[in-house]
């Protein structure tokens, strides 16, 4: 362990993780942290649920979490279920066998609830659009507040998109 | 192979040879399958179904390791087929899949129930690949095979699960801690892909086929090309094959990173799993800058690539530099640290006789001590002309498997080093080549960081008409519910994320 500590000093880990941040993000996400800090008292809860992406836009969602973007110190996480979410993301085309279980999430996420809709597929169905197996997306089914377009949307995207959708109240 | 020719043609009736694949009719159907699976140790590749003028036909793909042969074995059928699901377990899937879409059945299936369309959501009589109109309009149920047993209790998860990742049903038979039986069921993503495919243009699925698994859609883009390359005969330039390389091996690097970094989480040390995350976004950047996006999407077309990554090299020699010394001491971390080393090593163990029967790929076979390489076994593009060794464990742990993928990632840093090497002093180079879409089908394939995507496509009036994808994710899924007996439930995201499937491209 000190060995390790050790290291940590000696490879400067926590000074590059400084470094790590984008301008862009940061400025970003600085009005990001006001807006969750006056509409939900510093802290915003996103339960993703995945109707038939093809596990980019997961990835990318991920990605959030890595120490360049690092989501969750603007006091937006992402929690394992929808029973303590204030919004659910939705990625993916909306394949038949799924829709019951995405309406399931939705009725368990209380009440007042933002849905976001991440990817080209999520609001129409995009490519899928024609298939026998999909639904043609969430946008005539749930009432979407915000859409992140983009196949997969990149980081920088999902974090203005979810700035866009709390600046909107 | 002039012996196991012979001993072929005493099975068949008819044989022809085409570069590396061998087609083989014969009556003697199960012998024949018995003889490629057990005697000649094949792995079963794929199997594909098509519509004939007559019934159906049906292709079995078998991959000879020792050397780079294909077997294709053909049988022609009416609306049902023998099934050898019970004596080749890795065709159970296949049967099931083929059942559920064409609606033609195999006969003495072990375990005859639904798997892509879920009887609950599609009506019993639906079957998308066959054009006839629905018979029966009667939703069905699925039975589980619980255990049921006193003191014996089950523990259901899913389909929607606790973390960012996509959906899957699993069902744990308990008896105190250990877990005595995984059932899963998947294709909960069921999107169609094989029918939406049929009748569109080559780039419109070169496009889709990205889109199977968003994090092998190199791979897979690269494998659907070169199987339209074979088809139409186009000789890809090799300034464009050695770019196809590079992003292939990036691609690998940024998803076994990715891999590294989830055992890291998952085994509890979060500082490890924040520090390799940071370094496969350096990977995820070089991409981008690359190709313009983040995961080499539309980076390679029918005949090339659409991208000239000669002016970055510099950059990619660099970050690959950086990024190697810093793995390294993550690695090192990870070696010296007992407490992580107890998580790993004897958890979710798999047996090679399991790998076997399974036809299990990549580093799930490779840490078993099955060897599974196609860049070795099967080489395409350049990999025959580049010098790296991969690692065969026996241990079949969790521990292993991590270990074959850090050794891969050294590999590709290797490979990398070459082929950069090699396009710095191209004077003019040459990206793709004019093409003209010809008919026939072929069979296309690439080794992913999970194992080897093999596509099927048959190509009719410049249309496509059949495009079977198989992902790597489904010949490894099943291994899953041999890895955890006897584990605690509270290791089960360890054995998931060092298996890493995909459920997108397992579901199609």
């Amino acid at each position: 362990m000190i060995d390790l500590v050790k290291m940590r000093f000696r490879d400067k880990l926590l000074s590059e993780k400084l470094e790590f941040r984008d301008e862009n993000i940061e400025v970003l996400g600085l009005e990001l942290k006001k807006r969750v800090d006056k509409i939900f008292k510093r802290s915003f809860s996103i339960r993703e649920v995945d109707t038939g992406s093809c596990n980019a836009c997961e990835i990318e969602i991920n990605a959030l979490a890595n120490p360049y973007y690092n989501l969750e110190r603007f006091g937006i996480s992402f929690v394992p279920s929808p029973k303590f979410a204030d919004a659910l993301m939705i990625t993916g085309a909306l394949s038949k066998n799924m829709y019951k279980a995405l309406m399931n999430a939705y009725e368990l996420t209380p009440n007042p609830k933002f849905i976001i809709a991440v990817g080209d597929c999520a609001m129409d169905g995009g490519d899928f659009k024609d298939s026998y197996a999909c639904m043609g997306g969430i946008g005539d089914k749930l009432p979407v507040d915000l859409w992140i377009k983009g196949c997969p949307p990149e980081p920088i995207d999902l974090i203005s998109g979810l700035l866009k959708l709390l600046s909107k109240r | 192979m002039k012996e196991i020719f012979d001993s072929i043609h005493y099975f068949c009736d008819e044989f022809s040879e085409d570069g590396n694949f061998v087609t083989i009719k014969t009556k003697q159907l199960k012998s024949l399958s018995l003889y490629l699976f057990r005697d000649l140790d094949c792995d079963l590749s794929s199997v594909v179904a098509l519509r004939a003028k007559d019934g159906f036909n049906i292709k079995y793909l078998y991959s000879y390791p020792k050397k780079d042969y294909f077997f294709i074995v053909c049988q022609n059928i009416q609306d049902e087929f023998e099934s050898f699901a019970d004596d080749i377990p890795a065709l159970n899937w296949f049967e099931r899949e083929i059942s559920d879409l064409f609606g033609i059945i195999p006969l003495n299936h072990p375990d005859f129930r639904a798997l892509p369309l879920h009887p609950e959501n599609y009506p019993i009589g639906f079957h998308p690949m066959q054009n006839d109109k629905i018979k029966d309009e009667n939703y069905g149920t699925y039975e589980y095979k619980d255990v049921k047993s006193e003191g014996v209790y089950t523990v259901p998860v899913g389909p929607i699960h606790a973390g960012v990742i996509e959906p899957g049903h699993f069902r744990f038979a308990m008896s105190g801690e250990p877990i005595l039986q995984l059932e899963i069921r998947h294709f909960w993503k069921h999107r169609g892909i094989e029918k939406l495919c049929e009748g569109k243009e080559v780039d419109e699925v070169l496009n889709i086929s990205q889109k199977i698994s968003g994090d092998n859609a190199l791979s897979h883009a690269l494998s659907f090309a070169m199987a339209i390359e074979k088809i139409c005969d186009i000789k890809v330039p090799s300034f464009a094959q050695y770019c196809r390389v590079i992003a292939a091996e990036l691609e690998r690097i940024s998803c076994n990173l990715s891999d590294f970094a989830g055992v890291f989480q998952d085994a509890g040390y979060s500082f490890g799993a924040s520090g390799i995350t940071a370094l496969k976004e350096d990977i995820m950047r070089l991409m981008k800058l690359l190709s313009g996006n983040r995961f080499f999407k539309d980076f390679v077309i029918i005949g090339g690539v659409s991208k000239n990554i000669k002016p970055y090299t510099k950059e990619i020699i660099d970050i690959i530099k950086q990024v190697n010394i810093t793995f390294d001491k993550y690695k090192k971390i990870m070696e010296n640290s007992s407490s992580i080393l107890e998580r790993l090593e004897t958890t979710g163990k798999i047996k090679k006789q399991t790998v076997k029967d399974l036809s299990c790929v990549g580093f799930t076979a490779s840490a078993s001590g099955r060897f599974s390489d196609f860049r070795k076994t099967h080489p395409y593009l350049i990999y025959s002309k580049l010098d790296f060794e991969t690692l065969v464990l026996s241990d079949g742990d969790v521990s292993a498997r991590v270990r074959v993928k850090l050794n891969d990632i050294k590999n590709s840093f290797k490979i990398i080093k070459i082929c950069t090497n090699y396009i710095s002093q191209v004077d003019k180079p040459k990206l793709k080549v004019k093409y003209e879409i010809k008919d026939g089908e072929e069979f296309g394939y690439a080794q992913s960081n999970r194992g080897n995507i093999v596509h099927f496509v048959k190509i009719e009036d410049k249309k496509v008409v059949r495009f079977k994808p198989r992902d790597p994710s489904f010949m490894n899924w099943q291994s899953i519910q041999f890895a955890v007996l006897g584990d605690v439930i509270g290791d089960f995201p360890l054995v998931n994320k060092s298996l890493n499937l995909s459920y997108a491209g397992n579901d199609l």
